[in-house]
């Protein structure tokens, strides 16, 4: 079979680029931009997310932790120490008597023995004076909180007494990364080394200290370790440390992993929008392209070319096109990634870590290609059913053309077309999968935009059928120039449908990560502004609570009302009438069933600040009210996960000797951030009367006078502890903060190209008004005249995609926010008005923007190449 | 397949059999064709007349195998074309038919030398681009467009761009030309100028020369000519007298049927 040389073929491709710059311009910004936005948004969210991953973990100064009341046993420390790639530390907390080595006053103490050289794998001890850690923590030297030196009258450089050793105080401890996290011990904290505490005789057999074992997934790059090999390596923990509680920095602080779960979810969403749009724009640029070269593939059909040969040409300027464009695109995507960091450091002060990263390099250029060729198939298809009559045809003015597109259309249908489709749905679920990191939701969203599409078209072929209607109906009573400007809609060979579905799945996507962006970042906010408390009061007596409460409402530093929360102490002794005795438990030591901590609600009928029910039903008022003889209980999530326990369970308390048999109501997950986090369990208060209560507080006090409020209290109530965690809930504060900023900001950057792509999209279909508006001119149309037609055409256009997009968009959003991401989802009325016009008057701009050079154009010029 | 290892002389290179062409807008069926035959010898110089909508243009296209007649077939030298795939057509085409065209057809982002060679690179299993770039040069010359090789249709004339169009539509030595109106767009002296060379090539190569045009003096000078009327031959004439086609030819073009 004779064939087209390459060489050939590239001649005719290369020369067909070079004749008309202009339109191919439009191709390569539409690949350059999506694959622009999808290498930016991605490595942009790569370094944000390793950045935000690590203070997230600084929480809890390492990547796993398992609590437990026994050290390992040597048969445990042999499999902790088999498994690989993993650091560990231990860090022991135990309550003692200090004294001061003058005084010989003893103060309870809440000792945290640390081995200097590990801890923390993540996150920082702040010291005043500012030395390391190791050099604080030695066998003869300690680092306490400034609350002993309050209370024991001592400073710097001086000694104390724990145990059977003597310590100097080297330095004072500010803020520890697990401050959080660890132990709420009563008394003031005492920093030590494990050797140290070793030889204070304090640790001896059956003493009640807490260990936690710390630990950190060995990882090469700056990059934290994913969230699979956290998962991996929690179930082998649970394996080899049945009795331990263990928690992942995920559980750390669950707002930031709300903000970085949705923040994660949606830059996702927004890489592959970006892949969508672009692939879009080349769509409609090749399809306009291909239109304009009619004539051209009719020529070379009538010489004698087979099809083949002639998709060969467009196939390997399909493929210089895809590749300019993703070269131009990366240069883009990546000068955004080098730029970026200089302009957030000076806003955000944020300095995270960019690197230029190979692979997503290779990524995005192969998304651009693979897009640009998998988009363009179709019409390359086409040219298959270019008949080479179209040259004679067109000499004899079209006079059959009806029978010919129909024809093209009936053909269209075939097998070829169909493998096409499927080939573009499998590309984009292996594109997605790959940018998302998951075949599940890539396998989701081709189906999903297959779907949207078909829907899509049907609903602008629906509408565009009604307006046809009416304008059938009102055509004599309609303006001249309204009447041209609809008709336009169904000039033959406009693909109104077909721009109209581009034009709605462009305004679907773009409004729907604009609306779950501002449904996350509305909710981070509103974390953010809330005052949760930074100061926690321990060990309050009941007698102390209204002074307290006085005494705080006084201080002009404290900010909202405190909250302070009752703890009552109980055992439990039964669950669904089986002793506890012969419970088998799963990570949970049968000895912390005897040290339970219940409290009761602030108000009779709704869960106390901080705490969200997950299962089952809170209790009404008047439940709460009969609860003395009926009592109901709330559990925390995972302590009822650890217990096997579910809604309509029943569970025995013992506190004083009175049983107390409540069923379980409800199920509840607590943000850990509030003073009711510290029980685990909630009765209404009736259920509760009479027993023996120690309070425990919560307040929001401005950070920077934490100091000043702690030596008011101490003055007043010298027995109250008090815990500063100031500059952790600071920490959050800012990363949740940071977090809304690269979401406002890499959204905004999505929205942009997406309106690029758009109009340009529209711009592509600018080729075949050259003729109309000729044919208009020679007839006499002025210019305005020609301009108010296109603007009604494209407004029209424009709102009718607005309308359907936007409809899509909202049901889309609602789906991702409720089922996905688990955010609110309100209908936003003005927000999305607002969407409709400004997606009409863009749509006007770019059309305009279009137009402008066409509706310049000499009749002669383009009569002359008839 | 190749073209000049046709049968015999006496054969007709082109026979048109029962040939029909009908199109169907919306409910009502027009016929363009109503079922026409005759042949065309080799060596032939036929020209086929007729008014606008008399269903010349259509012959034309079912004569070159760019469309599929709706009954009845076309043979070039012996093998029936009309229902043959398309890239088997195409292929046969491109060694069997050259074409002409009223608006040149020329492809505008190649130069005057490239658009000549294209056949060739189409049609030519070897691939000797030395061979066939000296026969295109040949060929240009022979139509004066020597200094005009590496020229864009954009910066040619009318009567040179057909020229060109001439000089590509016998590259690949066709046993036929196909001519459809090639100088309906130019000027009297322009036309003539077209029309000589064609004649002229047409000697020069022995082709068989069928020219599709309403103008009868361009007309006189075919062998035989065919006069088309509502998708009927309602006239055959052979020889140099043309007064009585004349008289029958309308001179204003009536309405599409």
């Amino acid at each position: 079979m004779p064939s087209l040389s390459y060489s050939t073929a590239a001649r005719i491709a290369t020369r067909e680029l070079r004749s008309s710059p202009g339109k191919f311009t439009f191709v390569l910004l539409s690949v350059a931009i999506g694959v622009a936005a999808l290498t930016g948004v991605r490595g942009f969210s790569a370094s944000f997310r390793s950045m935000l991953l690590l203070r997230a973990r600084s929480i809890m100064a390492a990547d796993i932790a398992a609590r437990m009341s026994e050290a390992p046993t040597p048969s445990q420390q042999s499999a902790l120490a088999k498994l690989p790639g993993l650091d560990e530390t231990t860090v022991t907390e135990m309550l003692s008597m200090a004294s001061s080595s003058t005084s010989l006053d003893p103060l309870l103490v809440a000792l945290k023995a640390v081995d200097p050289a590990k801890y923390p794998f993540y996150g920082n001890v702040v010291l005043q004076p500012a030395i390391p850690l190791q050099q604080a923590l030695t066998d003869s030297t300690v680092a306490v909180g400034d609350d002993l030196l309050l209370r024991l009258h001592l400073k710097l450089g001086d000694k104390i007494k724990l145990g059977n050793s003597t310590f100097r105080i080297a330095a004072v401890v500010t803020d520890e990364p697990d401050r959080l996290t660890g132990t709420f011990a009563a008394g003031p904290r005492i920093l030590i080394s494990q050797q140290a505490l070793a030889a204070t005789g304090l640790l001896a057999p059956g003493s009640r200290a807490t260990r936690r074992l710390l630990f950190k997934l060995e990882t090469t790059k700056a990059e934290p370790a994913s969230d699979a090999r956290v998962a991996d390596l929690r179930n082998q923990l649970e394996t080899i440390l049945p009795a331990s509680t263990i928690s992942d920095y995920r559980e750390a602080n669950p707002s930031i992993t709300r903000a970085l779960d949705g923040a994660t979810g949606l830059l996702s969403l927004m890489s592959l929008v970006a892949l969508v749009l672009g692939a879009v724009g080349v769509a409609m640029a090749m399809r306009a392209h291909l239109q304009q070269r009619l004539d051209t593939i009719a020529i070379m059909k009538s010489l004698g070319a087979g099809s083949s040969q002639i998709i060969r040409i467009y196939l390997l300027q399909t493929l210089l096109l895809g590749l300019g464009g993703a070269l131009l695109g990366l240069a883009l995507g990546m000068g955004v990634q080098l730029t970026l960091p200089l302009f957030l450091a000076r806003l955000l002060h944020l300095t995270p870590g960019f690197r230029l990263d190979a692979n997503a390099a290779l990524l995005g250029l192969g998304a651009g290609l693979l897009t640009t060729l998998l988009f363009t198939l179709p019409p390359l298809l086409d040219i298959r059913n270019v008949r080479p009559i179209l040259i004679l045809r067109r000499a004899v003015e079209n006079e059959d053309s009806a029978f010919f597109t129909r024809a093209a259309r009936h053909l269209r249908g075939s097998g070829l077309q169909l493998l096409a489709t499927a080939l573009i749905l499998i590309g984009l679920a292996a594109l997605a999968a790959t940018v998302s990191d998951s075949r599940q939701v890539g396998l989701t969203f081709a189906i999903g935009l297959l779907i949207a599409l078909l829907v899509l078209l049907g609903a602008a072929a629906l509408t565009l059928w009604l307006l046809r209607l009416f304008l059938n109906t009102t055509r004599r009573q309609l303006p001249s120039t309204l009447r041209h400007g609809l008709a336009n809609l169904y000039r033959p060979g406009n693909p109104s449908a077909a721009l109209l579905a581009a034009l709605g799945l462009g305004v679907m996507q773009i409004a729907a990560v604009s609306m779950v962006q501002r449904s996350i970042v509305g909710e981070m906010q509103a974390t953010t502004a809330a005052k949760l408390p930074n100061l926690f009061l321990i060990d309050i007596a009941s007698d102390e609570v209204a002074g307290v409460r006085a005494l705080l409402a006084t201080q002009p530093t404290v900010q909202g009302t405190p909250e302070i929360a009752p703890v009552v102490s109980a055992r439990l002794t039964a669950i669904n009438s089986i002793p506890t005795a012969e419970l088998h438990l799963k990570h949970m030591p049968r000895r912390a069933l005897n040290s339970l901590e219940l409290t009761w609600p602030p108000t009779p009928s709704t869960p106390p600040p901080g705490d969200r029910v997950v299962s089952g039903q809170w209790w009404t008022a008047q439940q709460s009210a009969a609860a003395a003889q009926h009592p109901l209980v709330a559990i925390e999530h995972a302590q009822a996960t650890r217990l096997n326990l579910r809604v309509g369970d029943h569970i025995t308390f013992e506190a004083e000797d009175q049983a107390i048999p409540a069923t379980v109501a409800a199920l509840y997950e607590a943000d850990s951030q509030h003073a009711f986090s510290r029980a685990d369990f909630i009765l209404p208060a009736p259920a509760l009367r009479g027993l023996p209560v120690t309070w425990y507080g919560g307040l929001h006090c401005d950070p920077t006078a934490t100091g000043q409020l702690r030596r008011v209290l101490y003055q007043h109530y010298p027995t109250i502890t008090v815990i500063d965690v100031a500059a952790t809930v600071e920490t959050v504060r800012q990363v949740l903060l940071q977090i809304t900023y690269v979401i406002q900001f890499l959204a905004a950057f999505s929205t942009f190209a997406g309106i690029v792509i758009l109009a340009s999209a529209i711009a592509g279909t600018r080729y075949r008004r050259i003729r109309e508006v000729v044919v208009l001119k020679t007839l006499g149309a002025t210019r305005p005249r020609i301009a108010a037609i296109f603007s009604i055409e494209f407004a029209v256009l424009g709102l009718i995609a607005a309308l359907i997009g936007l409809l899509f968009a909202n049901a889309l959003a609602r789906i991702l926010l409720l089922r996905v991401f688990h955010f609110d989802y309100h209908l936003e009325w003005t927000w999305n008005l607002a969407a409709l016009v400004i997606t009409a008057a863009l749509t006007v701009a770019a059309g305009w923007l279009a137009s402008h050079r066409v509706l310049g154009q000499k009749p002669l010029e383009v009569l002359r190449e008839e | 397949m190749l073209p000049h290892s046709a049968p015999s002389n006496q054969s007709p290179i082109i026979a048109v059999e029962g040939l029909r062409k009908s199109l169907r807008t919306g409910s009502t069926t027009v016929d363009i064709l109503r079922g026409l035959d005759f042949t065309i010898a080799r060596g032939e110089f036929v020209a086929i007349m007729g008014a606008s909508g008399s269903g010349k243009s259509t012959l034309l296209g079912l004569l070159a195998g760019l469309d599929n007649p709706t009954a009845g077939n076309v043979r070039w030298q012996g093998t029936a074309i009309s229902y043959l795939p398309e890239n088997e057509l195409a292929q046969l085409r491109g060694r069997t038919i050259g074409f002409v065209f009223q608006s040149y057809q020329l492809i505008p982002t190649l130069t005057s030398l490239e658009n000549v060679l294209l056949p060739y690179e189409l049609n030519s299993d070897t691939g000797g681009r030395r061979a066939g770039l000296a026969r295109a040069q040949q060929l240009l010359t022979s139509v004066g467009l020597n200094a005009r090789f590496d020229h864009y249709p954009v910066q040619l004339s009318g009567g040179e761009q057909q020229r060109v169009a001439l000089a590509r539509a016998f590259m690949l030595r066709p046993p036929i030309v196909l001519a459809d109106e090639p100088t309906g767009n130019l000027d009297s002296h322009n036309g003539e100028h077209v029309l000589n060379l064609l004649l002229e090539l047409n000697r020069a190569e022995g082709t068989t020369l069928v020219l599709v045009t309403h103008d009868p003096t361009l007309a006189a000078h075919a062998g035989r000519r065919i006069l088309l009327r509502d998708g009927e031959i309602v006239a055959q004439e052979t020889g140099e007298q043309q007064h009585n086609l004349q008289g029958i030819a309308p001179i204003v073009p009536q309405a599409e049927a």
